[in-house]
């Protein structure tokens, strides 16, 4: 007897419905296509790239993790350096109302032009909807897209996940790396790291 | 320079956005401190960072989660101190926004081991700094956070202050274990299944599996763990293309700990038949008919327990014996069904919402509080007296009086009688099953507990509506009263089975009184039945007082055992040093063990080596002592003991000679000859 009720015990505590909030984009995967709103309150849409490598940084100036590569200036390197390949950097905010680095579309520019920044757009995910379509867990959380639209890197800005300014000069910068990689025409050596940083703070 | 001046400058213009992040103040305060402020040379001593989290703020685990950093650590010290890593206690989850943390909420210490070495004189000072970096977060805001911590040891006599000694072992129990055993893992597609050893009598609380390797598990997918026999599996989401080596993590066992591991690949049977890949409403509803049958047929069993089948058999042959017309017996059958599954329900109900309050319940959960055994001791006894034939009670014998008028309220009651005493019996009998209907979503636990219900009541409602069986019950007779004399028997056994809980509980006080309870109610119950036979009115007013009575009882009992009411298993001693130094003073030969019951490996030395007749008889004729020591809560003084040996877990076999002699330590695997044939 006991051994049949074992079973069917078993049986149903392994019922339960196991799935994730957020499911993540798996590295080769299409980019889901998204439109948000940029700063200027202008909508943007993924799919209007399409051809063009896209990297996605999860921002919140709020962060000192995001601070650490804004406030050294790796940040705008890496956007800069971005930039020259023809890379369209796409920055996303998916901090909720009232949440620590919430900011409107006028806070945005200017947040953009204090810090000396290029993005192609930042764009406003207030209800963090692209956020969670990505699974960006971090700030920063970085995303780059190949001109096919599938994803060819997701995780860190570099491997020194530290707040401490000093330790960027000894990082190796991912995403550069993967981009220099996707130039030259290799595999991308290092798809996925660990994001590092703050949460990103979405409602709820 | 004038990157680190653009930085400031930056930081100083990011400022108005992040006041509360640039704070002077840290929101987890650390201290540094040595277990002894005077190593001797050539010993390990332990340093701890004990963290002070703020109100509403966490520090992380050493894998942090989806989010969140590792806490690090820049030691500046003499070259000749080697610093052991930063050992963290088992953390919590803390999910927010659907983002997985692995955190600690309040005060915590991650300890460092400290080897001091041999050629060091004694009186030369070592100050020590520690450079500690750590992110301290809040639900909304994360800092990282750092701080220089320094101390200063000198090395002398290796004294500890025992209140040092104390806190030092308090912040050792919170660390996790090591298993002694292998544990496995496989990885097919997007699941992740985990098989750690783990005997099916070690309790576990909300176990959950913090995996230590990153980039293998989904940190933010629910997690499902399984007990099956003497193992545990832990069912996950992997994560895409995730093929780790091996898969270093913890598991929480409980509040009070857990234990690490490190799994290598393996086969790993899933915990069920029931495909993951299979729809889940689907499984649900498999799941939820399975555990139905399961219960109805659990429920048709209790029937023959001691503490239901009297009620029954006696509620059954009133029911042959009154005559009654077809109707009336259906309407008895139907009254007494509902009886019993509205108590199922109704106990299910609690159950749910106890389990929803996060309360650790299972069925028989009323079983835990000592007033409720002696409630059930009470009634119990009450029904056996009556059985015995000392009162009347009309609802469960239908006596003559009351049957009549009141068949189906009597019905009723008595199926809810039945579903209430049988609860004692239902518990070890269907607790598997039960604790499964508990999982399922709570319309389908509540059927699960109903059909529970119903087959308890399902004799009885086919006596009801099916004449022929009712007419194959032997014709009443003066043979009815003896078998109810005989039926009080198992009633009599049950109220000293609960006598018996009454004092596990409670110790020999709360039994004592609970049986005066007991006895009082039944003083009552004599008198009634000395009215009843005087056919008096009102027969039943003696029990108003002797319920008041057995109630102030109730209420001033002792609710919890006295501590030292548990012992060890017999002939084994409890481990202790002096006790130890004392035995092998005598000169007796000593097998000390240790175990936990969290450890597979030991449980199987236990049952199929130490604790075998022929290893008993062989020791008692050698005068040997064993001595346990059990790990599971961690007891910081074993290990001290484990780590002056140089171990640190168990299962861990010591032999200490007759005569005195230098202690041997024994294989991992133990076999009764090999026991047996120890030298004494």
């Amino acid at each position: 007897m006991r051994t049949p009720i074992l079973g069917l015990a078993m049986l149903a505590i392994a019922a339960p419905a196991v799935t994730s909030a957020t499911a993540e984009v798996p590295i080769g995967a299409l980019a889901p296509d998204f439109t948000l709103a940029d700063a200027a309150g202008k909508p943007v849409t993924l799919a209007a790239f399409k051809g063009k490598t896209v990297v996605l940084e999860w921002n919140n100036p709020g962060c000192p993790f995001v601070q650490k590569h804004y406030g050294s200036g790796n940040m705008q390197k890496t956007q800069r350096a971005a930039g020259a390949q023809g890379v369209v950097w796409l920055t996303i905010n998916s901090g909720a109302p009232g949440k620590q680095g919430h900011m409107n579309g006028t806070e945005a520019a200017a947040f953009v032009k204090a810090q000396k920044a290029s993005p192609n757009a930042y764009l406003l995910d207030p209800e963090g909807k692209v956020g969670h379509l990505y699974a960006a867990k971090t700030t920063p959380h970085m995303y780059v897209i190949d001109p096919a639209g599938r994803l060819a890197y997701q995780g860190g800005i570099d491997d020194k996940p530290t707040a401490n300014p000093a330790d960027i000069a000894s990082a190796r910068n991912m995403v550069l790396a993967a981009l220099g990689d996707m130039k030259a025409g290799r595999k991308v050596a290092v798809t996925e790291s660990r994001a590092y940083g703050c949460t990103v703070k979405y409602a709820g | 320079m004038i990157r680190a001046l653009l930085a400031l400058l930056a930081l100083v213009s990011a400022a108005p956005l992040c006041a509360e992040a640039l704070g002077t103040t840290n929101h987890i305060t650390p201290t540094l401190v040595a277990e002894s402020a005077t190593p001797a040379p050539g010993s390990r001593i332990t340093l701890a960072f004990a963290m002070k989290p703020d109100a509403t703020w966490h520090g992380y685990w050493k894998n942090p989660g989806d989010a969140g950093m590792e806490t690090l650590v820049d030691w500046k010290a003499d070259k000749r101190l080697a610093f052991g890593p930063l050992q963290y206690p088992v953390p919590e989850t803390l999910m927010i926004a659907g983002i997985m943390n692995y955190v600690y909420e309040h005060d915590y210490a991650m300890l460092v081991t400290l080897d001091v070495p041999k050629g060091i004189a004694p009186g030369t000072t070592l100050p020590i700094e520690a450079k500690l970096d750590w992110l301290a977060c809040n639900p909304s805001v994360c800092v990282p956070e750092t701080k220089t911590l320094t101390i200063t040891l000198t090395v002398g006599d290796g004294h500890v202050d025992p209140a040092e000694a104390a806190r030092f072992d308090h912040w050792r129990a919170a660390l996790p274990r090591p298993l002694g055993s292998p544990a496995h893992f496989q990885i097919a597609g997007k699941s992740f299944r985990l098989e750690i050893p783990l005997p099916a009598a070690a309790a576990t609380d909300k176990p959950y599996f913090f995996p230590l390797t990153d980039k293998v598990v989904d940190y933010s997918a629910p997690q499902s763990v399984t007990r099956e026999g003497d193992r545990l599996v832990v069912e996950a989401t992997a994560k895409d293309g995730a093929k780790p080596g091996s898969v270093e993590g913890v598991l929480r066992l409980g509040p009070q700990g857990g234990v690490a591991f490190t799994a290598t690949p393996g086969t790993v049977a899933a915990a069920t038949a029931v495909g993951a890949s299979e729809g889940r409403d689907q499984s649900v509803i498999v799941a939820t008919l399975v555990a139905l049958g399961g219960a109805i047929l659990g429920g048709l069993l209790l029937n023959i327990m001691p503490c239901v089948f009297p009620i029954l058999s006696l509620k059954a042959l009133s029911l042959a014996r009154s005559g009654k017309s077809e109707a009336d017996a259906r309407g008895e059958a139907v009254a007494y069904t509902i009886g019993v599954v509205a108590v199922c329900v109704a106990l299910g109900a609690i159950l749910l919402v106890l389990r929803g309050l996060g309360q650790l319940a299972g069925w028989a959960f009323q079983l835990q509080d000592v007033r409720v055994i002696l409630a059930l001791l009470v009634l119990v006894s009450a029904i056996a007296f009556n059985l015995a034939g000392l009162f009347e009670l009309p609802a469960i014998t239908g006596g003559d009086s009351l049957a009549a008028k009141g068949g189906k309220a009597g019905a009723f009651w008595t199926g809810a009688l039945a579903a209430f005493v049988a609860t004692p019996c239902a518990g070890p009998f269907l607790g598997v099953a039960l604790g499964t209907a508990v999982l399922l979503p709570a319309p389908a636990a509540i059927a699960v507990f109903a059909g529970l219900g119903f087959g308890l009541a399902l004799p009885f409602l086919l006596l009801g509506f099916v004449p022929a069986l009712r007419n194959r019950l032997p014709k009443p007779g003066a043979w009815m009263d003896r078998l109810r004399r005989i039926l009080s028997i198992p009633m009599f056994l049950t109220a000293l089975g609960l006598a018996w809980i009454a004092g596990r509980q409670a110790g020999v006080d709360g039994m004592a009184a609970a049986l005066a309870a007991a006895l009082v109610f039944v003083f009552g119950l004599w008198w009634v039945g000395r009215r009843q036979a005087a056919f008096k009115t009102g027969a039943w007013w003696p029990l108003v007082p002797a319920l008041l009575i057995a109630g102030a009882i109730a209420a001033v009992m002792p609710h919890t055992a006295p501590a030292a009411a548990t012992v060890a298993e017999a002939g084994h001693e409890p481990f202790g040093e002096p006790r130890l130094a004392a035995l092998r003073a005598e000169g007796r030969p000593v097998l000390l063990y240790f175990t936990a019951d969290w450890c597979l490996t030991c449980k199987v030395n236990e049952k199929v080596a130490i604790e075998r007749p022929e290893v008993a008889q062989a020791f008692a004729a050698k005068k040997v002592a064993v001595m346990v020591g059990d790990w599971t809560n961690g007891d910081p003084a074993i290990s001290r003991f484990l780590s002056a040996h140089g171990r640190s877990g168990v299962p861990f076999y010591l032999w200490y000679p007759a005569g005195g002699g230098e202690p041997r330590e024994l294989p991992q695997v133990l076999t009764p000859g090999m026991l047996a044939a120890l030298p004494a």
